[in-house]
């Protein structure tokens, strides 16, 4: 083998274990979706995405979870807890059931100014539904944010 | 006051009394780590969609919280975690339920910090065990902040870590669970 041939070969080796290094690195440094930037993948109301859990919750789920769901719905209860991270359940307020939006950290200034009983529109990613008779059926969304 | 009538007065009685003994919170939060001293960087995450319901009469107290909650910060984490580790699709939440063993000590209508003893039966992964851990209860103003620290060995919920990262990931998790549960009224 010629020493042109071994020259190319390890270049083109170099240049493999850079490619895959590269890819590796980003690979780990990945951070979760950007909420507030990316385009939903899914557009409703909170009605609407609770009563399809409602009637098939595995159904409704293999569409949703994980996915970025956009969410329009009336201000039932805006809750912070101890270490200040906000919590957001849209819904009916007659009905125990809400989509629960866990704020993400920096949309909370938003969260703190809203009011109960106004309508909002939340982008979340879907964790999935809580069903539960005694306390009422959640649907589950987080890194929430709130669109101004 | 007729038969009918007493029995009514009876039944809404113990109907307001028996609701009157439960706390809940479904904004609870447990943290996860698997830091091991290997790890490149920590493997930690938190949920904070945790609900959980403790009677006040019975010493019941049950948890329970969906895999795919836990936010990482890292999304490849957060990948392996619920795709390899806890298969999330197929095991969607983790449940504990279990009792306060000396719920005798709480008075649940006097503010107070009581230290409890918790002992139940914990799924994760589909894998049910037996669990005991102390926490505190601390009772203000009528609501209950709850918190307990325990480890769970991974390999007892058939969670295995591949080979490769093997020492990366800590065999023992940690577990801590904090929540501020408030009287449920119907």
């Amino acid at each position: 083998m010629s020493r042109k041939k071994i020259k190319l070969i390890l270049l083109a080796l170099i240049l493999v274990g850079a490619i895959v290094a590269v890819y590796i690195y980003k690979e780990v440094n990945r951070k979760p979706v950007d909420t507030a930037s990316t385009k939903p993948d899914f557009v409703n109301t909170a009605l609407f995405y609770l009563e399809e859990f409602q009637q098939l919750d595995s159904v409704a789920g293999k569409k949703y979870n994980d996915k970025l769901l956009q969410v329009e719905g009336m201000v039932k209860e805006v809750s912070k807890n101890e270490r200040g991270f906000y919590t957001v359940s849209l819904g009916d307020s007659s009905s125990m059931s809400s989509v629960r939006c866990s704020i993400d950290s920096a949309s909370s200034n938003n969260a703190s100014e809203l009011i109960k009983g106004s309508v909002v529109i939340i982008k979340g990613i879907c964790s999935g539904y809580n069903a539960d008779e005694l306390l009422g059926s959640d649907l589950i969304l987080v890194r929430c944010y709130i669109n101004k | 006051m007729n038969t009918k009538k007493l029995l009514l007065v009876v039944m809404v009685a113990f109907s307001l009394q028996s609701n009157a003994q439960r706390f809940f919170t479904k904004g609870g939060e447990i943290f996860f780590n698997a830091t091991s001293p290997a790890s490149p960087e920590k493997i930690e995450a938190v949920n904070k969609s945790v609900v959980c319901v403790v009677d006040s009469k019975t010493g019941a107290i049950q948890f329970s919280v969906l895999m795919k909650g836990f936010e990482f910060h890292s999304a490849l984490m957060q990948e392996h975690f619920n795709e390899n580790y806890v298969e999330s699709e197929k095991f969607p939440s983790a449940v504990f339920k279990g009792q306060i063993s000396n719920n005798e000590i709480v008075n649940y209508n006097k503010d107070g910090v009581y230290t409890v003893n918790v002992k139940g039966k914990l799924t994760i992964h589909g894998v049910t065990k037996d669990v005991e851990s102390n926490g505190k209860l601390a009772v203000k103003d009528g609501k209950i902040n709850a918190s307990a620290e325990f480890n769970i060995v991974l390999k007892d919920y058939s969670i295995s870590i591949p080979a490769l990262v093997a020492e990366q990931v800590a065999k023992i998790a940690s577990i801590k669970v904090a929540c501020s549960l408030e009287l449920l009224k119907n």
